[in-house]
């Protein structure tokens, strides 16, 4: 059955949100994260989430830095060449006595998990994985959860022999099916429909994988206009449960056509991120402080959206200065 | 254009970038990670290999940036390619079907067989610290047809044995985590071919797996005997050759071109 009218508000979201869910991010690392819809989660007070998204980005070490998450579940969590994770690294470098549990992972076997997970099938053999520590039985990051936690499998792999050819052992992978996948894009249909430029990622497959399935774009648009793109359409409307219009709502990292990655922010926030008193001013600034996600636009100012902005043809600012010692002055008003 | 031994000083960083872009040729296909690999094969690919094929496991699919990509997502990696596809068909389909010649790696530690570590410094369940992850290098090195490694030749990184096995080398992790076997064993084609680090090349010996010296950067000062001195293992050297300066063409491109912010080159 599919939901005729899908249009949400932001502050809805942390109602299809409970704690201990299976959370599926879109986007990859520093491109196309669903940051709004995260932004919105942290601020209603959200703990234990157990994030599975491949990989993870700004989002994952954000939500570790304000105490949202027990879990992560993925093949790199980072912020690329910005910098480090400081969040969510210091919750394995220096536990603070609560529960937190970190499962390592690898872009294909993440793949195949999502992809199994879409297909409806329970696993899917891998032809890596196999001598490396990331099987080694001793250092399975969830073995403590296996057999107790039902959003989390009995086993990490399964090592098997090839039962019809005269193939290798293969590593069977879990499917991998999210509780709620968030993601963001340029453009969504009234029905749906989802319109993603410059690389879908893992994102078609995350959303038929998943529960729930919610889409901020930076615009909806209408069923007619949609169907003039079916050719860059990515994800269609049916297994979109939610949708809503939330411009920027990828910021600071970078969406094809539209803004690139805000080095001032990545800047700040690294610097942030690397203590916990700062880390809290910080998150009091920008994720709580603003009413909503307008104003947190408005603090950031015009001028430095307008920084960011892409160009049509290439996709990115090409007048960009990334080198984050040697960023020019914030711009301001 | 006649290329021409450059006069000009230049970096052990800008030597180990040309270095690892000379192992590429043009008829690969080389799937690359950031970073460093990412600045050598686009240099590769504005100089001598014009017609290599850059792959990335996000999406970028036969690309020719214009400019550096900051990740292998980036919009910059899309720009200039014939195909977008997921990480699902790159790494899943591609690099597993056995289509990749190249993959092209950087790490935190190295061991003597070439397993690389990207994972953690210190034992997994308690990091003295912790790092981003595999991201595919773990793939990368499984199944690629070669894996070429860059690393910053410091004792600390080119260790006797590595803190974790995120991506195998030669002789890698048994299934059950005791101890270590030749990949071939388990299945794995391919392998380490080189480690290009801030020192020189070193290469894998065909029968025990080893790392020895292949050659070093004499024009910038390097001996075997800082070589070793930097290296954690016993390393034959007796194979070495110095390896001249880059060329004017190889610096120029990428000073330029390649990385002119020097976000990865620190100018």
């Amino acid at each position: 059955m599919v939901k005729k009218n899908k249009v949400i508000a932001l502050k809805d979201i942390p109602g299809f949100v409970r704690e201990g869910d299976r959370l599926w991010t879109g986007g990859w690392t520093v491109v196309r994260k669903p940051m709004a819809m995260v932004w919105e989660l942290i601020r209603s007070g959200k703990k234990k989430l157990h994030l599975v998204a491949n990989p993870g980005g700004p989002e994952f070490d954000l939500m570790a830095g304000c105490d949202c998450i027990s879990k992560t579940e993925t093949n790199y969590i980072g912020h690329e060449v910005f910098g480090h994770p400081y969040n969510w690294r210091r919750k394995l470098d220096e536990p603070d006595g609560e529960e937190f549990y970190h499962d390592d992972w690898t872009v294909k076997t993440g793949a195949l998990r999502i992809v199994a997970g879409s297909m409806g099938i329970p696993f899917i053999p891998s032809k890596s994985l196999l001598g490396s520590d990331i099987i080694n039985p001793e250092y399975d990051g969830f073995k403590e959860l296996r057999g107790k936690d039902k959003k989390v499998p009995r086993r990490k792999v399964k090592l098997m022999d090839d039962p019809f050819w005269d193939g290798d052992t293969v590593v069977l992978l879990p499917a991998l099916n999210p509780d709620v996948c968030l993601i963001h894009a340029q453009k969504v249909g009234e029905d749906g429909t989802v319109l993603i430029t410059g690389g879908t990622f893992l994102d078609y497959y995350a959303a038929l994988a998943s529960e729930v399935t919610i889409v901020s774009a930076e615009k909806i648009v209408s069923r007619e206009e949609i169907e003039k793109t079916a050719e860059m359409n990515k994800i269609p409307g049916m297994v979109v449960d939610a949708i809503l219009e939330v411009p920027y709502g990828a910021h600071p990292t970078a969406l094809h056509n539209y803004y690139d990655n805000d080095p001032w922010w990545f800047r700040d926030y690294l610097e942030a991120s690397k203590d916990v008193q700062k880390m809290r001013e910080w998150s009091k600034k920008w994720v709580h402080g603003p009413k909503d996600y307008r104003e947190y636009l408005e603090l950031l100012g015009k001028k430095r959206l307008k920084k960011l902005c892409a160009d049509g043809q290439k996709g990115y600012n090409p007048e960009m200065k990334r080198r984050l010692d040697r960023l020019e002055e914030v711009p301001s008003e | 254009m006649k290329k021409q031994v450059v006069e000009l000083g230049y970096s052990n960083l800008e030597m180990m970038a040309v270095a690892a872009s000379r192992i590429l040729e043009n008829d690969d296909t080389v799937l690359v990670g950031t970073g460093l690999p990412l600045v050598s094969a686009i240099l590769a690919k504005k100089t001598h290999a014009k017609e290599m094929t850059i792959l990335m496991e996000a999406v970028a699919f036969d690309c020719d940036p214009d400019a550096l990509p900051f990740c292998v997502a980036d919009p910059r990696a899309v720009y200039k390619t014939v195909w977008r596809p997921t990480a699902m068909e790159v790494m899943g389909q591609f690099l597993q079907r056995g289509k990749v010649d190249v993959g092209f790696l950087g790490g935190a530690q190295v061991d003597r067989y070439g397993n690389l570590n990207s994972t953690c410094i210190g034992d997994y369940n308690r990091p003295k610290r912790r790092m981003e992850g595999s991201g595919g290098a773990n793939d990368i090195a499984s199944l690629a047809g070669k894996t070429v490694i860059t690393i910053a030749h410091e004792r600390k990184r080119f260790v006797e044995e590595v803190d974790y096995i995120t991506s195998p080398g030669w002789r890698c992790r048994t299934p059950d985590g005791t101890g270590l076997v030749h990949r071939r064993e388990l299945g794995l084609n391919g392998g380490p071919y080189a480690v290009v680090s801030t020192m020189g090349v070193l290469k894998f010996d065909r029968t025990s797996g080893e790392m020895y010296l292949h050659s070093y950067y004499e024009d910038l000062g390097i001996t075997r005997e800082q070589v070793c001195e930097a290296t954690g293992f016993a390393l034959d050297t007796s194979k070495a050759s110095p390896v001249g300066p880059p060329f004017k063409e190889e610096l120029e491109a990428l000073r330029t071109v390649v990385d002119p912010e020097g976000i990865f080159m620190k100018y």
